[in-house]
């Protein structure tokens, strides 16, 4: 069986880890032979790469094709609409109200990210490039529920929709901004969602968000905020909020 | 000249070679690579205003790329020429690359020629993150942005890409061998 690790010696590599992360790889490369050896294949490829593969350069030709095809267009200064699309991360297919809500949010947004934002797609990522994506593996409620309640000290509702094509898969603990914050796992086709739930939030949400390919949902219910995240489709991720809407509900007459 | 086409060739020419590259390598084509940049250039210089300001190469190659996929969908549509897959699985010339460039002769050796035929070797989408990534160091974060793909799907690719090309150039060393 491969090293559950290995995925994360590419990272490392690539020098996508944090300090913290990095370090505990160096410390588990001194142990594992497998991941050594896999560092090593990844050294020796990336150097072949870099010293004998073709670097093709702009010749002179090409330079002067571009200064006359330069000199010839007359000076315009509007953004083509298909390259801002293209720009937004707004993935091809998704509907359009959702394209031009994603539009929306990156040309309202400055450059500098949502900390928030930021927080919640990292936090996402992590789950899904470490091994760190459930705490607690179940399909049932009644056992998701309590265990989110008992380490979280959070209980947000939390249903099996795999009717409506929303397969519970688990639980675990995550931190959004500082806190503490319960997380429902869901998977969807080939998808995984993830569900946050916190509480004590008062700042201004935004309804949804695109970053980095992937369509955040907020919405508030009681004192919790929740927010969804995926690369499914906007709609998608919709419809499981609106499931879980309904559930609050539900659960507070109860 | 007037001052918004000085600066643009200020930020925008240092990454010339950065485009070329790109287009080289998605086009497997020199003729074809020129015109995606050219085109890719003129379209960055009408859009030059919307540009945020900071690196310039990642939103440069993303036209490039923007550029290489309609011509490719051009072409497909107009019936002349298949896709750029098809199109070397076809014509296993496509696999050599047309034309010199001037860094071809001082690579110009066994390992560069295997190396480089195993990258044209890959289908584009994993071509390309490799080429991002290996070639350009661009960060996983650019790479998502220029492909339009989240971070994810850059991720698996890559590590796909990177098993395909070990497999594939040790398959070449290894029969090379053989004979």
């Amino acid at each position: 069986m491969p090293c559950d690790q290995a995925h994360r010696i590419e990272a490392y590599l690539d020098g996508e880890l944090d300090a913290a992360n990095a370090a505990a790889v160096e410390q588990h490369l001194e142990s594992c032979i497998e991941c050594a050896a896999q560092k090593a294949q990844l050294e020796s490829l990336r150097s072949a790469l870099r010293q004998s593969a073709t670097y093709h350069r702009a010749d002179a030709r090409l330079h002067g094709r571009i200064r006359a095809a330069l000199d010839e267009a007359s000076p315009r200064s509007n953004v083509l609409p298909w390259f801002r699309n293209a720009w937004a991360g707004a993935a091809g297919g998704v509907t359009a109200t959702a394209l031009a809500a994603s539009l929306a949010f990156f040309v309202l947004m400055p450059a500098a990210t949502d900390p928030l934002i930021a927080d919640i797609t990292n936090a996402h990522l992590r789950s899904i490039a470490s091994d760190h994506l459930i705490d607690v593996v179940s399909t049932d409620r009644h056992t998701v529920k309590p265990w989110l309640a008992a380490h979280a000290d959070l209980s947000p509702p939390v249903a099996d929709f795999a009717k409506q094509g929303f397969k519970l898969i688990g639980g675990r603990v995550d931190f959004i901004d500082g806190t503490r914050a319960a997380v429902t796992v869901y998977r969807h086709g080939a998808h995984i969602v993830n569900v946050f739930a916190w509480a004590n939030y008062e700042a201004e949400l935004p309804d949804f968000a695109t970053r980095n390919g992937y369509h955040i949902v907020f919405w508030r219910s009681g004192n919790l905020v929740f927010c969804a995240i995926s690369d499914t489709a906007v709609d998608d991720i919709l419809q499981l909020s609106r499931l879980l809407k309904a559930l609050s509900q539900t659960d507070g007459r109860e | 000249m007037d001052d918004r086409r000085r600066r643009f060739e200020a930020q925008a020419l240092p990454h010339l070679d950065a485009a070329i590259n790109l287009a080289r390598w998605l086009t497997r084509s020199g003729a074809d690579a020129d015109d995606v940049v050219q085109d890719a250039m003129l379209r960055a210089w009408r859009a030059f205003d919307g540009f945020r300001g900071g690196d310039m190469r990642p939103w440069l190659l993303a036209i490039v790329r923007n550029c290489w996929r309609n011509s490719a969908g051009d072409r497909k549509r107009r019936g002349h020429v298949a896709m750029p897959e098809e199109h070397a699985e076809m014509n296993g010339e496509a696999l050599t690359f047309s034309g010199p460039s001037p860094e071809a002769s001082a690579i110009n050796t066994d390992v560069g020629r295997k190396l480089d035929a195993a990258i044209a070797s890959l289908p584009h989408e994993f071509r390309e993150v490799l080429v991002l990534r290996e070639m350009e160091d661009l960060s996983y974060r650019e790479i998502a942005s220029i492909t339009d793909s989240p971070i994810g799907t850059v991720m698996s690719r890559l590590s796909r890409a990177r098993t395909m090309l070990r497999e594939k150039w040790l398959g070449e060393v290894e029969s090379t061998h053989a004979l």
